[in-house]
């Protein structure tokens, strides 16, 4: 697939991240729903599509997508669930340009929305009954605390790398209204060295903390989107994206993650090298997934992320901006919309609407996404959106 | 008398036993506990290709038949990695700090677990282990590792 810009994202929206919020996933798309809607002034008759990713909170109701239309009062003519977890939002776009382009429908609200820290917790069923909860493993926090130990072991981890993205996320974070209250205070490297073990070598500070908070954007044709007469559009231009990568080698190397397959994929399609994303908004549960990604997807070779990170100057005026909205660690998790959360910064700075932490020359944008934890590995779903300016 | 009134002035905290495994929950996983009762470790091998898999699941991963049958294994490994836990997983707060670990098994799968008998500080990546077998209940046998 060869650089189209023929897929244009129109507008987004975004609620603040909360903690404990107690509204419903239904009441935080809702809000996105507007937002969008007054911001491109599209008439929401002609939003005929629905991208909808699974949330935490609400997915013990199959019909979850379906509902939404009912409170959005939208008629879509395609819709989808999307449950990559943290691939949802990217992965819903890149699901979306192609059912726009089978012609399926026109316009479609792509939307992530989940009160998971105010509402229920899913059980996952499957092997983990017999083979994973007497064991103990702490969840994500364990499998990274795993994923970490092995890293360190084979290429060595400078922890001074990990207190730079936390301190830098944090900033950020410092600049961003809809990062939740809870962590808005300076964090110092010194901070994230002292902060307590949670499954050794894994930090408290190198984990996110969940949250509720929902975000969106809205995709359509770019033929579509001037015929709206759209102030503003930026295109995804590559995507890539594999499940279970490697899944069925039992001794494959847990440090190399599917972004060796996917960003790669991406950046082909884009027409695009590292050296030419202007910033990127990498998915974040744990700093240690930043290296890993950072050095998957090709930015430096393998074992050299620590390396990369303290040799770039990864802030909002720096080279390669990172998660200028502060990312899921500092601005906070709203559950599984987590991977829309650094999306629509990606989206935002692109518009020029970033304010405080605006990155100059907004040209281009590389999103990740990361998504489940399996058994043994490092995670599920790997996906990498590339977004150009027109 | 209201309601409030009869209620107990501190709420009592319900405690969430540890997770017990039960056989059979997303396949036949039968023979796994049954071997196991008995002080077997036993996984799945494709029969086609020969190919070992863990955990159990419904298929060959190998070839995507369903020609498997268990085999007893050397319950002999090394650490591929491990970490130490002190924010428990529901029903483990007792055990906290306790040791999980991914230990590879000398026939190439990979089994995550508890290790036993070892000081954490002790614990390190490439460590030779064997089995231990931590009983659960009169029941349950679960595979854990302890060093060789």
């Amino acid at each position: 697939m060869n650089k189209r810009k023929d897929i244009a994202i129109i507008g987004y929206g975004e609620t603040k991240v909360t903690l404990k919020g107690g509204r419903s996933s239904y009441d935080l798309a809702g809000e996105v729903f507007a937002q969008v809607v007054e911001q491109t002034g599209i008439d929401p008759k002609k939003i005929d599509g629905l991208s909808i990713a699974e949330t935490m909170s609400e997915t013990s109701n199959p019909f979850w997508g379906v509902y939404m239309c009912e409170m959005l009062g939208l008629s879509p003519s395609w819709m989808q669930l999307n449950g990559l977890g943290g691939t949802s939002g990217i992965g819903g776009i890149a699901r979306a340009a192609a059912a726009i382009r089978d012609g399926l429908c026109e316009t479609v609200f792509v939307v992530a929305s989940d009160a998971q820290s105010s509402g229920r917790n899913p059980e996952q069923g499957a092997q983990r009954g017999e083979f994973q909860y007497p064991v103990g493993l702490r969840g994500p926090v364990g499998a990274f605390g795993l994923l970490t130990q092995r890293y360190r072991h084979q290429y060595g981890l400078d922890d001074r790398a990990l207190a730079k993205l936390a301190v830098t996320q944090r900033n950020h974070a410092l600049m961003n209204p809809n990062a939740v209250d809870k962590l808005q205070k300076p964090l110092t490297e010194a901070d994230y060295l002292n902060s307590k073990y949670v499954s050794e070598p894994l930090r408290m500070l190198d984990s996110v903390m969940v949250c509720d908070g929902a975000n969106g954007v809205l995709v359509t044709s770019t033929e579509n989107a001037k015929k709206l007469g759209a102030k503003k559009m930026i295109h995804p231009v590559g995507y890539g994206e594999i499940t279970n990568f490697k899944g069925a080698e039992p001794l494959a190397d847990i440090t190399v993650s599917g972004f060796s397959v996917a960003g790669p994929r991406a950046l082909k399609r884009a027409g695009m090298t590292p050296k030419d994303i202007r910033m990127i908004m990498p998915y974040d549960d744990f700093l240690i997934a930043l290296i890993i990604t950072l050095e998957d997807i090709g930015f430096c070779p393998k074992g050299k992320g620590c390396e990369f990170v303290m040799n770039t100057d990864l802030s909002y005026k720096g080279t390669l901006p990172l998660n200028t909205s502060g990312g899921q660690i500092s601005a906070g998790q709203p559950g599984l919309a987590g991977g829309g959360l650094n999306l629509v910064e990606g989206v935002r700075q692109m518009f020029g609407e970033a304010g405080a932490r605006q990155v100059s020359d907004p040209r281009n944008c590389m999103v990740t996404g990361i998504g489940v934890i399996p058994y043994g590995r490092n995670w599920g779903v790997s996906g990498v959106l590339v977004m150009e300016q027109s | 008398m209201s309601e409030q009134a009869k209620a107990p002035a501190k709420p009592e905290v319900k405690k969430i036993p540890r997770p017990m495994p039960r056989p059979n929950t997303y396949m036949d996983t039968k023979p796994f506990w049954e071997a196991a009762k008995n002080g077997k470790l036993v996984i799945q091998y494709c029969k086609d290709t020969g190919k070992p898999q863990f955990f159990p699941r419904p298929v060959s991963m190998a070839n995507g038949k369903r020609n498997l049958e268990w085999r007893e294994v050397s319950g002999r490994g090394t650490v591929y990695s491990f970490t130490n836990t002190f924010s428990a997983w529901p029903g483990h707060e007792d055990r906290v700090p306790y040791m999980v670990a991914l230990v590879e098994l000398e026939e190439g799968v990979r089994i995550l677990c508890n290790l036993f008998n070892v000081k954490a500080e002790d614990v390190k990546i490439g460590m030779p282990v064997k089995l231990y077998w931590e009983k659960l209940s009169e029941d349950i046998n679960y595979p854990a590792f302890q060093p060789a």
